[in-house]
């Protein structure tokens, strides 16, 4: 045979690198050369359930355990940031709703904070409150996500159905507010679509006098569970170093004990006028991932009572021309979404549509230690860790 | 003690099956519709039954799936005739910028929410067809856009 690939003649092999080997896999499964015990290729997904949409992670096993992960990506792309060079400024919206489809209202208020960077424009007090207080009732939302589904990987199945009737109340509070239960299309660069209908205040109230009691006993269930603590304490350990090394934020981040919060150390929109911890976890293991999340959502809680108490009068959008463009330059804002560091690089080239967007997806981030969290734990753990990670595939293949 | 947390468990789920049934019999039952929430767009007519649009096109350059079509002619006594105002359904994202633009409210988000269909055919739905279009002379809305003129239009 030639040197070359068995199906592939003219695609050189890489230096020790069998043709065998699935693409994607960092190395050479250990023992296939002695041919003793071997090890064994698991495709874990597309189509998994338990991978949250439609991520492939390659997982090298020897028996039970993991030796080494890898994912691979690319089965959700579709070409988002493309698309965005041929959308003007108040159409980018809708495409970025598909992308992190579990809190929408955290990319459109990247992107409209960037463009409003980048033109120089002045939002409305109000209007910048009105995005804190839709971003924080779609955070609990998408942790509930997360709640549910973590439950879910680790087996517990009736968790996940009370969560989601509790993001039902959510939803439809955010379906009578923006027009959408998930595909908003409420943030524009300037402001916001249209204002808070009225008693929709109320509304809000009137779930929070529910909410606490409501998550008091999903952690009961969950948290409060021994079996469920067992399976969660000390497996998928990050220490704080590797997940700064992969750049790694939000709840992931603190979850290894690094204080970073974008909320609260590069504040925009209302947050800097807001009362809130950070909570932060030791060892960053699942349960302090857990930890983490579940503190977080008693935080929105808190955020959300403020933003609801104190909506100023007001504008709801800042004017802007119909016919935007703003001037040439570049410009990058991030918030902090449910999964971490969401940020949007936008290049101007002072036409009607951006010349580049760039989405700097945070659980794209987050997803990149699967082969350190997952390394030389158990097959059963490495479920319940991708859960404990919190990815979006809309958001990571973008 | 170990296993306290298991039976306090068992407590929430007992508690929860106590909780109010919030799931309804569709579709012999139906939740209200919220009154922002974007579905089919539909075409507005005047009492006399006559189209609101005038055939400018504006919400055609606006729609990001561009998912509209409106072809028109001009008739001889002048003023614009619609021929066909098609809307692809099936392509539509309900984002509601359409509506947003048209400065003359001549369509709007309506709450047509069932739109499963057997025959793929019935995802092009002709919202106008073969009527004369209202003349812009009739007062456009408030907040009216001016329409993209010349080059901006040209490169919109
Ligand atoms: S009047 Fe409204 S619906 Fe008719 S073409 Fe103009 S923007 Fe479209
Ligand atoms: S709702 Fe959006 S996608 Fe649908 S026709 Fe209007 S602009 Fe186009």
């Amino acid at each position: 045979m030639s040197d070359g690939h068995s199906w592939h003649s003219d695609v050189a092999l890489e230096e020790g690198r069998p043709a065998y080997l699935p693409r994607g896999l960092k190395r050479v499964p250990r023992g296939v050369d002695e041919l003793a015990t071997e090890h064994l290729v698991l495709n874990m997904g597309p189509q998994h359930p338990s991978t949250h949409g439609v991520l492939h992670v390659l997982i090298e096993l020897d028996g039970e355990e993991v030796i080494s992960a890898e994912a691979s990506l690319g089965y959700l792309h579709r070409g988002i940031e493309k698309l965005a060079e041929s959308r003007r400024y108040h159409q980018v919206a809708t495409l970025l709703d598909r992308a992190d489809y579990v809190s929408g209202l955290h990319t459109e208020t990247a992107f409209a904070l960037a463009t409003e960077k980048l033109a120089g424009i002045e939002v409305p007090w109000r209007a910048s409150w009105l995005r804190s207080l839709a971003m924080e009732l779609n955070r609990y939302a998408s942790h509930l996500v997360w709640l549910g589904t973590f439950g879910m990987d680790a087996g517990a199945m009736a968790p996940f159905l009370y969560i989601m009737r509790d993001r039902e109340m959510i939803l439809d509070i955010l379906e009578e507010w923006c027009g959408s239960r998930m595909m908003f299309n409420y943030v524009r660069p300037g402001g916001v679509f249209a204002d808070i209908p009225a008693g929709l205040d109320a509304k809000i109230r009137a779930w929070l006098r529910v909410a606490d009691s409501y998550l008091d006993d999903n952690d009961a269930l969950l948290g409060g569970n021994e079996i469920f603590q067992a399976r969660i304490r000390g497996t998928g350990l990050i220490d704080a170093a590797t997940a700064l090394a992969f750049g790694m934020t939000g709840g992931c981040l603190r979850a290894s004990g690094v204080d970073y919060d974008l909320r609260r150390d590069v504040p925009y929109c209302a947050y800097g006028e807001l009362d809130f911890e950070v909570p932060l976890g030791v060892n960053g293991d699942n349960l302090d991932r857990y930890t983490v999340r579940v503190g977080e959502m008693r935080q929105c809680l808190r955020l959300i009572r403020q933003l609801v108490d104190g909506v100023p009068e007001g504008d709801f959008t800042a004017k802007v021309p119909k016919v935007f463009r703003p001037p040439a330059g570049e410009s990058y804002a991030a918030v902090e979404s449910p999964r971490g560091e969401l940020g949007i690089h936008i290049v101007s080239d002072g036409g009607l549509t951006p010349y580049r967007m760039r989405l700097r997806s945070p659980a794209y981030f987050n997803l990149a230690i699967v082969d350190e969290a997952l390394a030389g734990g158990l097959v059963a753990d490495a479920i319940v860790t991708l859960g404990s990670l919190d990815i979006v595939l809309g958001e990571i293949d973008r | 003690m170990w296993g306290l947390g298991v039976l306090k468990g068992f407590g929430i789920t007992i508690k929860n099956m106590f909780r109010p049934v919030i799931t309804v019999q569709y579709p012999e039952q139906r939740l209200p519709i919220p009154e922002r929430a974007r579905w089919a767009v539909h075409a507005v007519f005047n009492e006399d039954g006559t189209p609101k649009c005038t055939a400018c096109l504006i919400c055609v350059k606006e729609c990001p799936d561009h998912v509209l079509r409106v072809e028109s002619s001009t008739r001889p006594e002048g003023g614009k005739h619609i021929d066909t105002y098609v809307y692809e359904l099936g392509a539509c994202m309900m984002c509601g910028l359409c509506v947003t633009a048209c400065p003359y409210d001549a369509i709007e988000m309506s709450h047509e929410y069932e739109l499963a269909t057997r025959d793929h055919s019935d995802l092009t739905r002709m919202l106008l067809f073969d009527v004369d279009a209202a003349s812009p002379r009739r007062t456009p809305r408030e907040d009216a856009a001016p329409a993209p003129t010349g080059t901006e239009a040209a490169d919109a």
